[in-house]
């Protein structure tokens, strides 16, 4: 009987890897999938220029600003010591500090608004606006199997998401990595397939029929109740749209899988493996080339009693420990929690580092954001944000230090982002402009 | 609300004289000048020293709000700059403005704003449409596919929440992501309505005896936690000797599985073997009776019912993967053998393990090997458990109709024969002339899910879809489904519409006023007998109505609406949200049937408020509660035996009583470690007094709590607040907050606080066998001051000073199920409706029932213009 038991506590403190998955320490990224997408790249879809990628990730209650922020600017600055954790990578990210939204204020309420830059969320009225990722996939229109891919960590999912359509709609994130894995990588028999094709067909009759039958409504409507109609005959035509690309990807097939499924975690408390675990996947898709954009919002808001490490546990749930009112137990908690996250963002850098892609490194061909709605959650500010870029093939290494009393607008860094996506386009939110200082590598 | 009681009532008077004005006035002729209003100047020289250019205090300048009442945000300000003056809260002196000034001012500039926005509404309409939500549009399948147990929740996303409550006009957005979820939730669901073969599923029944009951020869928490008995003794068994049995088939029938343990991580009771190989219902049948295991491991008859329950989950070991989900309800075992009988609903491949309500979890010990585990020492008397004599279990279980009935919602009465090849369905229809018979079959599902005669041009387009589908040589029930599918998916079935009697046919404003109503209180569609009174012409009489409301509360639909209103206006759907903190409360270990019953009690609480027309004030206080075994030894009540919840009488003394005090009410108003003020006290201002506390002024600068070296949670807030701007805020809501200080982080009665390390020292072990020890430390001081000056000393005094007036409770209510029933929050030109259904209830102590009632019969909840409700 006893022999039946797991070998692990209510806190998980060992796991198999099939849930822990890839990102851990020593688990490799070497992949057979690599071939498969230089191949393709080979193949010249993009006439020469290698893709870029976006990978955007957010804790919605942010990191210490005291150990975050580094003292000194430019090229010279002093790393502090969140940023020590990723000191061997130095030449690979930008630190920004005196970025934020403007007018995008109102302490938690921010947190869905950190790539819509959408002001006033808390104001009667509120209707968010288009994310930078669904902008993004929009412009470039669909070039690989996922126009993006959201996801979160430990979230509520009906009511979080960084990513909003252009209605201002939720779109929901996918926090199950079982899931995701299966839509990435495991394919269906030519018979699915078929059948798959005849779905999509079917669908799109169908949102043809309603179209028409609705329309008939508008006759009987007031104004203002058209504006509800008018997003469900955009949804229809999005809907329509996506349908007709599913059905060219559909018969394309799938990257081979490179692991064996993950299993979900679902403990809420193992919010860190659980973030490995997502990051892993997330990894995978960018690796393989089945999306060029990647969400992920870690909902450490809705996260109870989690573990920080070894046997440990936070004496409370993460948002009332971000109410540290320095305290200084609860700082050093908090503390313990915000390294970990750097040093997971380290490993995931590397990792990107390490794997090939179309010119360079992986790193190269995508930009990585890490950040939050949040500059300090203790006081529910949203000014100040802790703000990081890494790879893109921007030129890294720097400090670039903004005014703190009256901070660049985010929107900027998202715009250069953009940019460098090869979308034409200068602006995005509440943009005035690209961002001064960051520039692209000469090869870049 | 808020207490300054002379005020409040100065307003209400102003109000009930508009109120007045509007009655005698059909069409309102007083009309806002676009430009100048006369007495604009007046408001702005009392109010521009503050509100200017230079130095807008709170972001208004007058100079920057135009007098243009037309434009919906625009009015919205002003209506907030109306609330301030009306309320004597602006301007802060009193030598600003005089009385007489105030009165002239208000009445005035509330004349003027009902008149545009009762303009706008006649318009535009109150501004409600919107799509179904989740539960609504699962609902409406349920009941219009007739399939009760339709489950397609995982395939639509969740609704968003707004002011407590998921109906939300405004947030309701139809994105592709959502439309795409109705595809896929509309295609599951009709699939699951088609006869899954020409015969019903054979249904098979497996009768097992004790010794296959269980999968294992032990569980986790050794010997005290499971074992097998004959003639009321342990029997050994090991592994091989329980395989052997099986192997052999040597079950004796006279030897029990005696189970002492409640469900959670690790445990896996399910039965040997069994598996469901087809999703649907299964009836259970099963003896057993409730037991103690005193010493050596025998056992005596119980002395009350031990409750228990199903729990359908895969076959996966200690670990859970996959859902667990309690199925076939609560069932208290009694202490003499009887035979229980269930229906549980599994999907394919599961199985059912057995939930032991209430008793201990013993948790693994991992970390030294040999792992080990503490079963709690033995109670006085032993422990509590169910012994089992033998199970069967039989299905899936078939309608006794073939095909089902929600087959002949699809395809009426035609014949069915097996399908193959082309087809993805089990079946396929025999027809001579399948396009007559589409045609018929496809009326027939439109008029049925609309309930209302559809016009003939509406219908054209899914004909041409089913015809379409037909010729490219789809079988006929495909072709329909994909009619039907369009159907569900179509703006007529997605979108409530709101009554507009001046815009509408009389038969399309009765039949949307009775989907209003179905929604509202049956979270559904409408049911026949009410969609029959609206199709005569006949629902939106005040008598009809009346009897409408009164039979949809007492139908068993009303659950739906208990458990949504629930969910969003109390917050009950986070009632899991923390974990206990088990560090200082032990006893709450895993004690899932607390939480449970606690939840249970607050829904039960609430229907009765509307089931048994209870006063509003039962909101603050009641001399009953509701309770079982579980609760009355939570609420220190007489014992009680069974989980069926009860109507007790409290005792004298009890500080129970009311919604105020339940311990689901207090347990989402804290985070599972420790109480505090501020939050329940925001949560009882907000969600029972309707006052929820305002945003922090934008321009005031953050102020960083400082709580260094401060102990009790007094002195911490103390700190908090010693700002000014702070304190002016904390002092409305935190006073309610600190009288609830003697309930704990469940409810449970304190009179002094618990910590890790400061008072007495308590150690004992708790319910899964662990030590523990914590420390009673600080007296807890429950007194305060509302923001009107009226002390109190502890909760009971204070619920004296809510009790005196328990209009703005009845007002709250209105406002809740405005919100909830129209999708829009309530409007300036509402509140003198609200107002007068509020006069109408006093004399008979605002009860819910008449509320609720007085609600639905007005012109908020029947439209806009002045209703068509004649006796």
């Amino acid at each position: 009987m006893t022999d039946r038991i797991p070998a692990r506590d209510h806190h998980g403190s060992s796991m198999t890897n099939r849930r822990r998955f890839l990102l851990g320490a020593g688990v490799g990224l070497t992949l057979p999938l690599l071939e498969y997408f230089q191949a393709k790249s080979l193949g010249g879809e993009n006439n020469g220029t290698p893709p870029q990628r976006m990978l955007l990730i957010s804790n919605n209650l942010g990191v210490l600003p005291g150990p975050f922020f580094p003292t000194g600017t430019g090229a010279d600055y002093k790393l502090s010591p969140y940023l020590n954790e990723l000191a061997d990578l130095r030449g690979d990210f930008t630190v920004f500090s005196g970025l934020s939204h403007p007018a995008c204020l109102g302490g938690h309420s921010t947190e869905n608004c950190f790539l819509t830059a959408a002001k006033h969320p808390t104001k009667s009225g509120f209707r968010n606006t288009i994310s930078l990722d669904q902008y993004a996939s929009q412009r470039l229109g669909r070039q690989t199997r996922f126009e993006t891919l959201n996801l979160g960590v430990n979230i509520d999912r009906a009511n979080r998401s960084l990513a909003w359509t252009r209605d201002g709609a939720l779109i929901p994130a996918e926090d199950s990595p079982a899931n995701l894995f299966r839509k990435l990588f495991l394919h269906g028999s030519p018979k699915e397939i078929e059948s798959q094709l005849h779905r999509l067909r079917l669908q799109g009759s169908i949102l043809d029929t309603i179209h028409q039958s609705t329309r008939q409504m508008t006759l009987r409507m007031g104004k203002s109740d058209r504006y509800r109609l008018d997003q469900y005959f955009t949804s229809i035509r999005e809907l329509e749209e996506r349908i007709h690309r599913s059905g060219e990807w559909a018969s394309k097939p799938k990257p081979e899988a490179p692991e064996v499924p993950p299993s979900d975690i679902t403990e809420r408390h193992l919010l860190f493996e659980k973030c490995e675990q997502m990051l892993a996947i997330a990894l995978l898709a960018l690796q393989s080339d089945s999306t060029r954009i990647v969400t992920l919002m870690i909902d450490a808001f809705a996260t109870p009693v989690f573990h920080l490490g070894d046997e440990e546990k936070s004496s409370t749930g993460y948002h009332n420990l971000s109410h540290h009112g320095r305290d200084p137990a609860s700082i050093a908690q908090l503390e313990q929690a915000d390294r970990r996250q750097m040093k997971m963002l380290a490993s995931l850098l590397a990792k990107l580092k390490d794997t090939s892609a179309e010119a360079n490194s992986l790193l190269d061909s995508t930009m990585v954001l890490y950040g939050s709605n949040m500059g300090d959650a203790n006081i529910h500010s949203n000014t100040n944000l802790p703000i990081l870029l890494a790879g893109g093939g921007f030129r890294h290494g720097h400090h670039i230090a903004f005014d703190h009393d009256n901070n660049t607008p985010l929107s900027n860094l998202f715009v250069s982002m953009i940019q460098r996506m090869d979308i034409e386009s200068d602006e995005f939110g509440s943009s005035t402009g690209t961002l001064t200082g960051l520039d692209l590598t000469p090869s870049g | 609300m808020t207490f300054q009681l002379q005020r409040e009532t100065r307003r209400l008077a102003n109000l009930l004289a508009l109120a007045l004005v509007l009655a005698v006035l059909p069409r309102p002729t007083v009309v806002a000048d676009e430009t100048t209003w006369p007495m604009l100047d007046t408001l702005k020289s009392a109010c521009i020293d503050c509100h200017n250019q230079d130095y807008a205090e709170g972001s208004l300048n007058f100079d920057d709000l135009p007098w243009n009442l037309h434009e919906p945000e625009n009015r919205e300000r002003w209506v907030l700059v109306y609330d301030r003056i009306s309320r004597g809260e602006m301007p802060p002196e009193p030598d600003d403005l005089s009385d007489e000034l105030r009165a002239q001012l208000t009445d005035q500039l509330a004349t003027q704003l009902v008149s545009v926005d009762r303009r706008d509404i006649l318009q535009e309409g109150r501004g409600a449409f919107r799509r179904l939500t989740r539960d609504e549009f699962t609902n409406h399948l349920r009941d219009l596919l007739q399939l009760p147990k339709l489950d397609v929740k995982s395939y639509l996303p969740p609704d968003r929440e707004r002011h407590h409550c998921n109906k939300v006009a405004s947030t309701l957005d139809l994105s592709r992501v959502q439309l795409e979820a109705y595809l896929n939730a509309t295609d599951v669901a009709l699939r699951s309505a088609v006869a899954s073969g020409v015969e019903p599923p054979a249904s098979t029944s497996r009768k097992m005896w004790a010794t296959s009951m269980f999968e294992s020869s032990e569980t986790f928490g050794n010997r005290e936690a499971m074992f097998y008995a004959k003639d009321s003794r342990m029997i050994p068994l090991s592994g091989a000797g329980l395989a052997s049995i099986r192997k052999n088939d040597q079950h004796d029938p006279s030897v029990e599985l005696a189970i002492f343990r409640s469900a959670s991580w690790p445990y896996f009771g399910y039965p040997d073997k069994f598996l469901a190989r087809e999703a649907g219902e299964y009836q259970v049948r099963f003896s057993a009776r409730a037991v103690r295991q005193i010493r050596d491991f025998q056992l005596r008859p119980a002395l009350r019912p031990v409750p228990m329950t199903f729990r359908a989950r895969k076959r996966s070991g200690p670990d859970v993967s996959g859902d667990v989900r309690a199925t076939g309800g609560v069932i208290d075992v009694q202490p003499i053998e009887a035979v229980y009988e269930t229906t549980i609903v599994l999907k394919e491949n599961e199985t059912f393990e057995y939930s032991l309500l209430g008793l201990p979890v013993p948790i693994v010990f991992a970390d030294k090997r040999p792992i080990y585990y503490d079963f709690p020492p033995m109670p006085e008397g032993g422990h509590r458990g169910i012994a089992f004599q033998w199970l069967e279990i039989t299905g899936p279980l078939s309608s006794p109709q073939w095909p089902p009935p929600s087959h002949r919602v699809l395809f009426d009465d035609l014949p069915v024969r097996s399908s193959h090849g082309n087809s993805s369905l089990p079946i396929e229809l025999v027809s001579e002339q399948p396009r007559q018979d589409a045609a018929r079959l496809l009326r027939r599902f439109i008029q049925n899910a609309c309930q209302y005669p559809v016009a003939e041009p509406q219908i054209v387009p899914f004909e041409q879809l089913v015809f379409a589908e037909l010729d490219r040589g789809s079988p006929l029930a495909e072709a329909l489904l994909a009619g039907y599918r369009a159907f569900l998916c179509s703006g007529e079935f997605l979108f409530l519409s709101e009554p507009m009697p001046t815009r509408q046919t009389d038969e399309q404003y009765q039949v949307t006023v009775a989907r209003r109503l179905a929604c509202m209180l049956n979270n559904s569609r409408p049911d026949a007998p009410l969609m029959q009174h609206a199709l005569d012409g006949e629902l939106v009489r005040q008598a009809a109505l009346s009897q409408e409301v009164d039979r949809l509360i007492d139908s068993a639909a009303f659950d739906r609406f208990i458990e949504n209103f629930t969910d969003h206006w109390l917050g009950l759907k986070d009632i899991r949200r923390d974990e206990p903190d088990i560090r200082l409360y032990p006893e709450y270990r895993f004690d899932d049937y607390l939480i449970e019953s606690l939840e249970w009690e607050t829904r039960q609480f609430v229907k009765a408020l509307f089931r048994d027309n209870l006063p509003a004030s039962s909101l603050i206080d009641t001399d009953f509660c509701y309770a079982n075994d579980r609760l009355s030894r939570h609420y220190q009540l007489q014992p009680l035996a069974g989980s069926h919840l009860r109507k007790v009488a409290l005792p004298s003394g009890s500080p129970y009583g009311g919604l105020l005090t339940q311990g689901a009410v207090m347990k989402v108003t804290c985070n599972g470690t420790s109480t505090s003020p501020v939050i329940r006290g925001a949560w009882v201002m907000d969600r029972l007094l309707g006052n929820p506390p305002p945003p922090p002024p934008p321009q005031v600068p953050a102020v960083e709590p400082d709580i260094r070296g401060a102990k009790t949670i007094r002195e911490q807030l103390a700190l908090h607040t010693e700002d000014a701007s702070c304190a002016s805020c904390h002092k409305r809501f935190d006073p309610v907050g600190f009288a609830l200080e003697n309930y704990d982080i469940m409810g449970a009665w304190r009179s002094r606080y618990r910590s890790t390390s400061r008072g007495e020292k308590i150690t004992g072990i708790d319910r899964a066998g662990h030590p523990y020890r914590y420390h009673v430390g600080e007296v807890v001081d429950a007194s305060g001051q509302l923001l009107d000056g009226r002390e109190f000393s502890d909760l009971k005094s204070l619920k004296k000073h809510l009790l005196e007036d328990p209009r703005p409770l009845a007002r709250n209510l209105l406002h809740q199920w405005t919100l909830y029933a129209t999708g829009t929050t309530v409007r300036i030109s509402d509140r003198p409706v609200i107002e007068s259904i509020l006069d109408d209830c006093q004399v008979n102590d605002y009860r819910v029932r008449d509320l609720l009632r007085g609600l639905i019969q007005s012109s908020i909840f029947l439209g806009s213009e002045s209703p068509r409700l004649t006796p």
